[in-house]
């Protein structure tokens, strides 16, 4: 019992110790305890051996147990060739054991902390499965809508995607009716979660966050922060009339459809800019209503993919829409507060802009992954900086394929960077206007004649998308990737009812380069590989062009 | 290099090698023996003394030697080590080394000259 004890004591030795010295241990603890009986004796045995185990290690470990030489002197005597194989000890069992728990252990613990996104953005209420920008967006929701805590406006979202099978129909963004002028675009920016109204917006809820569509309503949120001009439309103002009428009941009854329809066809004749495709589309709204098309209809959501698919029919208009909500479109959102903008302005810029990487690769290739265009009012010193310091690349890389848009000021004053002269910058969403053309030439900046690669994905979207088409078509840049997700968001949003509302384009826009944006369908990328592959294609794609001469 | 690690020459080598001044001995014997010269102050442990002798052995101040072979009284095969010249010698210069200190502590009068 105690010589197995220190058998495993012995196990603190050097393999070579052991293999010639074990056994001489072993017998001279033997000799000791047949020699010292007693229990005085014995506990002072065992002392010395304690003490001894841990005073001679330095020692025995100094020691370096090679083999006396005599063997080969002999062998050399013969000549014969001799070979010292060196003898190792193969790992112990136990040792791969404890190793491996370890290891595992390790990478489950790092893996743990991989799965808690909440750690780098500590956030007093947020309930550790939100990432950092969802948790900051519900706070800035909570302060400046504490009512809507309980749910007023939730599932806006979900309910207005219901039932849009038909890829034609995806859910599209609309936005306020009455955005001043700079802002336009950024207003109409929105999307499935968010539905504007009226010249404010909904707040966003966080059960109502699809997929990445956080950065998304925060910088919408920052541009509707902005003041609000004189002589805005109240447009949502229309259809308060009619507020009242459906209840929470999904289930349609032939006088709220017809009082949906009617304003409907109203908003169509009165906004949607081509006066003879807006009577056409009047028109044969109320011949399938004569029909009777919409008698057997009575689920809220249908009744609004019917419409929807039906006005696109007869305008040949991808961006004219009804949409459904499941819940009370809610009147219109609390103003926002200073606070809240500079909360927001924080979080703008704890993420740097969401200028992920700035980086000049191998071969002197500028890569700039860039995940938001962020309002350029808070972080144009920080594009200004980023493109500067791109300033040398020979060639440069945009990596949007974690980016979903954002203020479209910031898109075309990153794209200003790439001309050498002001070029017509088409957005989907506007009539031409003095700032549809890029800000170029930008003084000092050398990237104007440098190739460009952008990178692409699934879920590129809206301002990405602008800035992935527009530099296609113009023949500026090639995209690697995948076909972004398609969305352009050219309708103003008018509130009909409690739970209709529906897009509509406003103004002409001109689209220089093909008939279609890339509404519903996305924008094609020149060279398609997955989205995990496509730096690595762009950098070697660039660097075949730099070794041409 | 084997002459870096006894140099100093930890105690515990130097009582091994006047352990074997007389005689050649094996572990154990070796143990009792330094216990005995030291008035049962240093008691070796199997750790201690196997890494010692094998330092010495390293540094051939000893050697192994085939022990009597006598089954009755000896009925496990034991090794028993020699002093080398070499090993001598450096117990020697070990012992002078001493003798010196001993001499400055006489002359410091911490040590009274009838002692030792």
């Amino acid at each position: 019992m105690s010589e197995k004890m220190y058998a495993r004591l012995l196990r603190l030795y050097p393999s070579a110790f052991r293999k010639e010295y074990q056994c001489e241990a072993l017998q001279l603890i033997r000799d000791r305890a047949r020699d010292e009986t007693g229990l005085f004796n014995r506990v002072r045995l065992w002392w010395d051996l304690v003490t001894d185990i841990l005073t001679g290690l330095p020692q025995a470990y100094g020691n370096s147990y090679a083999v006396p030489d005599a063997a080969p002197q002999s062998a050399n005597a013969q000549r014969v060739p001799s070979f010292k194989v060196l003898d190792r000890e193969p790992l112990r069992p136990g040792l791969i054991l404890v190793a491996g728990t370890l290891s595992l252990a390790a990478a489950a613990a790092f893996g743990f902390l991989l799965s808690r996104p909440i750690a780098y953005l500590p956030l007093p209420g947020s309930n550790g499965r939100m990432s950092p920008i969802e948790a900051v967006l519900q706070r800035l929701n909570r302060a400046m809508d504490p009512d809507s805590a309980m749910g007023g406006h939730r599932a806006v979202a979900t309910a207005v995607s219901t039932g849009t099978s038909d890829p034609q129909a995806r859910p599209s963004a609309m936005a306020t009716a009455s955005a001043p002028k700079p802002y336009a675009l950024a207003l109409r920016a929105e999307n499935k979660n968010g539905v504007g109204m009226g010249d404010r917006v909904v707040p966003i809820q966080m059960q109502n966050l699809h997929e990445q569509s956080a950065e998304r309503a925060m910088a919408q949120r920052a541009f509707e922060a902005q003041p609000q001009r004189e002589g805005q439309r109240e447009v949502g103002a229309s259809g308060n009339a009619l507020a009242n009428g459906v209840t929470d009941n999904e289930h349609l009854d032939s006088a709220e459809r017809q009082r949906v329809l009617d304003r409907a066809i109203a908003n169509v004749r009165q906004y949607y800019f081509d006066r003879d495709i807006a009577k056409n589309t009047a028109d044969k709204l109320l011949a399938h209503e004569k029909a009777g098309d919409y008698d057997a209809v009575t689920d809220g959501a249908a009744f609004a993919d019917l419409m929807t698919r039906q006005m696109r029919d007869a305008s040949g208009d991808m961006h004219l829409m009804m949409e459904y909500s499941r819940d009370k479109l809610p009147d219109g959102p609390p103003a926002q507060t200073p606070e809240d903008l500079a909360r927001f302005r924080a979080f703008l810029e704890q993420n740097n802009c969401f200028f992920r990487k700035v980086e000049i690769l191998p071969h002197q290739i500028g890569y700039l992954k860039l995940d938001l265009f962020s309002e350029p009012s808070i972080c144009r010193p920080t594009a200004v900086a980023a493109m500067a310091q791109l300033n040398n690349a020979k060639v440069v890389i945009f990596d949007l394929r974690d980016n979903r848009g954002g203020a479209p000021d910031m898109v075309s004053l990153i794209a200003s960077y790439l001309f050498d002269h002001p070029e017509y910058w088409y957005s989907p969403r506007s009539a031409p206007a003095e700032d549809s053309w890029t800000r170029s030439p930008v003084s000092g900046n050398n990237l104007a004649d440098k190739p460009v690669y952008v990178l692409t994905s699934g879920s590129t979207w809206s301002g990405a998308e602008q800035f992935s088409y527009d530099l296609k078509m113009l023949k500026r840049a090639t995209l690697v990737g995948e076909m972004t997700r398609g969305g352009a968001h050219a309708g103003v949003f008018h509130r009909i009812d409690d739970h209709f509302g529906m897009g509509i384009p406003e103004e002409k826009t001109i689209n220089p380069f093909a008939k279609a944006d890339w509404e519903g369908v996305g924008v094609e990328p020149d060279v398609k590989v997955k989205a995990a592959e496509a730096l690595e294609t762009a950098v070697k794609l660039a660097e075949a062009r730099l070794r041409k001469p | 290099m084997p002459k870096r690690k006894l140099d100093p020459l930890p105690s515990a080598a130097f009582q091994i090698l006047l352990s074997l001044a007389d005689d050649e001995l094996h572990g154990y014997a070796i143990m009792r023996q330094v216990e005995e010269q030291t008035g049962g102050r240093m008691r070796l442990g199997p750790g201690t003394l196997y890494s010692s002798i094998q330092a010495l052995l390293e540094g051939k101040f000893i050697e192994e030697v085939d022990g009597p072979v006598d089954p009755r009284l000896q009925p496990e095969r034991r090794r028993f080590y020699r002093l080398t010249s070499a090993g001598r010698r450096l117990a020697r210069a070990e012992a002078e080394k001493m003798a010196d200190v001993l001499r400055v502590a006489r002359a410091r009068k911490i040590l009274r000259g009838d002692y030792v």
